[in-house]
């Protein structure tokens, strides 16, 4: 008897207490069960059948689980867990399960001619893809993988430079613009699942740079724009309720336009509502508020978001980062809207824009290599998001996963990315000392019916499953 | 010299001097053979390029996309590529051997492109007025430079003007109006130095009795007062008396390069024998620190027009980024921290990296490298 108690001890000596909770209501442990010594070097997986054994959870069959500790994903042992935060191995530890994540894996990639500089979709009825190019051209793409309506070159009527965004305003409705500084406004129709036709409907000027990405409000028949001049433009799609085009920003205003890019203009063109001249540096996303049309905000390389006023055009407030931003996006959060912002500095902050906020920078998203260029928010839950670097990958990031920023991190709240997605036109491909050589994402979207699109200096459009992704 | 070690203790940490760039973003892949020269437009959106490819290529700063790519020449390199200062006009200024070629980017706005057209035009009126004046006093030699159009292949391309001298141009250097600028020739004898007047088409020669062999030259980024550099010695002239100011010695072997601070008062000179020499103007003619970081020549140095910051290149492959902060107080000297070195391009045929420059608003810098490539490090 005392052989086997003394074996005991030794055993329960390398035990762990840990306590298990969970917020899933199908997946509610049996009362008094919720406690539990299990062996220190177990780890993920080995508590994941732990609790799908019959004793415990009793379900039909087997849920894969995660666990959380602290707020973050437990990826070792929680012996490691132990060590590597100091605690005794006596600590009671709380895990929280939640059911396993499915990876984002690959599906489809569709080839393009140039690199792609942004997407958009259109899902629920029609699937339709939007790509946008620097060879000046966007396309149309059903979902088997075939363009079905591609723009018009400059000469008739299309533009005349690099496109940078196109969006869809309606299944029959398109607006592309891009470094010639316009925004064009096209009809779309289709005459089949194969074939569709794009018509110039209207062209509007007013920016003196590049524009770098834009926003649709269709509702309202707005637009907001961001341009390289530093300038947020305010735009009607509507012929009638849009002001008369700056002369000197016209085609031939330069008398001396050489031959070649002489444009054939089939459709009217219109000036701006306003353009808010009021970053210093190039602005580089401008994005209306998600409930409110009349407010929108702007991200510039000048390190700040602006909140903007468009009944009024003018700033109501101003947050300053520390870095140069290069993509915006707003996220439903956690306990209130938030808006996230990609920085030339490899990280995403999240601030709280509502002036009543007591510190701005809720956030940090760390991970990426190289600078981050596009963000989309989870169409499932409001609480991840996917990004796209010039690091050659997307990262998908979850905000109730959060650990201490290090000194290094300059403290704060920082979270790590769940997944990474690679671009798989580089598998098998050296890497280089750069990150992304060659494979610089531009564009990202992420759609309940889609999944994670995105694009870049690869010139391909990659689809990753975007569904399950997460734990609710 | 100076063991930089041996400075380290008594200034500030790296850490605390941020921000300064120290990975590369993005690469900008293209040229073929050598990128000699390189260039951020003022706007800080665009970057020029120029290579033994012959050709000078625009790119997308921030995503490395080229925009486009101009043959000047099938069989001589781009040496140099400058743009010129200022955001009335966009203009860039390329050098291929004696000819000097003006471009205005096909992607800017018709009023700036209008502009910019209008600028590098105003010069054919005034040429043609002097000629006559001249021809009328009959004492015309051979003008130094001749201003024509490029013919209609290269105006096509945006190529509008061109100008050319007697001898191969190594550097070209704008004054900060953007009317005047400086070729050196190195080989060009006694004119070896020309300062051009963009708006009247207009080449002089004012230093025909330059000691030694031109190298490079700058105008002061605020006086009226104009650097030359020959192999051992960087002479200032008062361009308005006409007279030499000083000569500074920074013990050198064979000047490569040199920048003068934008505050003008502090000047980095960079050799082909390694030597990185830092002079305050305001003190001796002799350098205040001479710094010796690489292991092979000295291609580049150039200071950032607002953040504390300067950086040389090399042949050895590498940036060295360096903290230095002058004061307005006289009797404070220069702080000069070294902060990171920079390494990615690879040296082809002993070639490093063959020139740098700053973004003008963001701690970014560019390189050119002999291995075909150039990087945008953040
Ligand atoms: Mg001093």
């Amino acid at each position: 008897m005392a052989g086997m108690e003394s074996q005991n001890l030794a055993t329960e000596a390398q035990q762990v207490r840990v306590n298990f909770t969970s917020s899933e209501p199908d997946l509610q442990l049996p009362e008094g069960k919720s406690q539990l010594l299990v062996p220190g070097d177990i780890k993920r997986y080995g508590l994941s059948r732990v609790l799908n054994s019959g004793s415990m959870l009793n379900t039909s069959s087997p849920v894969p689980l995660d666990f959380l500790v602290n707020g973050t994903f437990l990826r070792g042992s929680l012996e490691d867990y132990l060590k590597e935060n100091g605690l005794s191995f006596e600590t009671t530890v709380t895990l929280q399960y939640v059911r396993s994540l499915i990876p984002p894996v690959y599906q489809g990639s569709f080839e393009h001619d140039d690199w792609i500089t942004g997407i958009d979709v259109l899902s629920g009825g029609k699937q339709r893809l939007l790509t946008s190019s620097y060879d000046g051209l966007f396309r149309v793409w059903n979902a088997s993988n075939q363009i079905i309506a591609t723009s018009p070159s400059s000469s008739n009527g299309g533009h005349s430079a690099p496109v940078k965004a196109a969006n869809f305003l309606s299944s029959s409705q398109i607006a592309s613009a891009g470094m010639d500084r316009t925004i064009r406004l096209w009809k779309y129709t289709e005459s089949d699942d194969f074939t569709g036709q794009l018509k110039p409907t209207l062209e509007l000027y007013g920016h003196k740079g590049s524009i770098e990405s834009m926003d649709i409000h269709t509702s309202s028949g707005r637009i907001v724009t961001a341009s390289s001049d530093g300038g947020i433009g305010l735009w009607s799609t509507s012929k009638s309720s849009a002001p008369e085009a700056p002369a000197s920003l016209l085609p031939g205003a330069g008398v001396n336009v050489s031959k070649k890019r002489k444009i054939a203009s089939s459709a009217p063109q219109r000036g701006p509502l306003s353009i808010m001249q009021i970053h210093s540096s190039p602005a580089s996303a401008a994005i209306f508020h998600p409930a409110d049309s009349t407010v929108a905000y702007s991200a510039s390389e000048d390190h700040t978001i602006r909140t903007m006023d468009l009944t009024t055009s003018l700033v109501v407030s101003t947050l300053t980062t520390a870095h140069p931003l290069m993509s915006l996006c707003s996220l439903p959060g956690i306990s209130s809207a938030l808006l996230a912002a990609g920085t030339t500095a490899r990280h995403i902050t999240l601030v709280d824009p509502r002036a009543s906020a007591t510190k701005t920078s809720v956030m940090t998203l760390r991970g990426h290599k190289n600078t981050v260029t596009s963000i989309s928010a989870s169409p499932e839950n409001n609480y991840s998001l996917v990004s796209g670097s010039y690091d050659g990958t997307c990262r998908i990031w979850d905000l109730r996963s959060v650990r201490a920023g290090s000194k290094a991190e300059g403290g704060g709240s920082v979270s790590d990315a769940v997944y990474v997605i690679e671009r798989e036109s580089q598998r098998g491909k050296k890497r280089g000392d750069v990150p992304g050589r060659g494979c610089k994402v531009f564009g990202v979207v992420w759609d309940k019916q889609w999944g994670i699109v995105s694009g870049g200096e690869d010139k391909q459009v990659q689809i990753n499953r975007g569904s399950g992704l997460l734990a609710n | 010299n100076i063991d930089p070690s041996s400075l380290l203790p008594k200034l500030p940490r790296p850490e605390e001097l941020k921000p300064f760039p120290t990975v590369t973003s993005i690469e900008f892949r293209g040229h073929e053979g050598r990128v000699r020269s390189l260039a951020i437009d003022p706007t800080g959106m665009f970057l020029a390029t120029g290579g033994d490819d012959g050709t000078v290529k625009l790119w997308e700063l921030k995503s490395g996309k080229q925009m486009d790519s101009i043959k000047l020449s099938s069989d001589e390199p781009v040496d140099a590529v400058r743009w010129r200062p200022g955001k009335d006009a966009s203009i860039l200024s390329a050098a291929v051997s004696e000819d000097i070629y003006f471009l205005v980017p096909s992607y800017i706005d018709p009023e700036l492109h209008q502009a910019s057209r209008d600028v590098l035009d105003a010069g054919f009126g005034y040429a043609t007025h002097s000629q006559q004046l001249m021809t009328a006093s009959g004492a015309r030699k051979d003008p130094p430079a001749k201003w024509t159009r490029p013919g209609t292949r290269l105006e096509d391309q945006g190529v509008l003007l061109k100008a050319t001298v007697r001898s191969p141009i190594k550097v070209i250097h704008w004054h900060r109006r953007g009317d005047f600028f400086c070729t050196v020739s190195p080989s060009g004898q006694k004119s070896s130095v020309a300062i051009h007047t963009l708006s009247k088409h207009l080449t002089q020669i004012p230093f025909r009795k330059l000691p030694g062999l031109a190298q490079t030259a700058q105008f002061h980024p605020s006086r009226p007062l104009f650097f030359v550099a020959t192999q051992r010695t960087i002479r200032c002239y008062d361009l308005q008396k006409q007279e030499l100011v000083k000569a500074l010695q920074p013990g050198a072997r064979w000047i490569s390069t040199f920048d003068i601070h934008p505050g003008g008062d502090n000047l980095v000179v960079g050799s082909y024998d390694r030597r990185l020499c830092w002079h305050d103007l305001e003190l001796s003619n002799r350098p205040y620190k001479t710094m010796r970081f690489h292991p092979e020549a000295i291609r580049a140095v150039k200071f950032h027009r607002s953040f504390p910051l300067f950086a040389d290149s090399s042949d050895d492959g590498s940036l060295q980024i360096f903290h230095g902060k002058v004061t307005n107080d006289l009797m404070a000297d220069p702080t000069i921290v070294p902060l990171k070195t920079l390494k990615g391009h690879k040296v082809v045929n002993k070639l490093g990296v063959m020139d740098i420059d700053w973004h003008p608003t963001s701690p970014w810098v560019v390189s050119a490298g002999a291995d075909g490539t150039c990087r945008l490090w953040t």
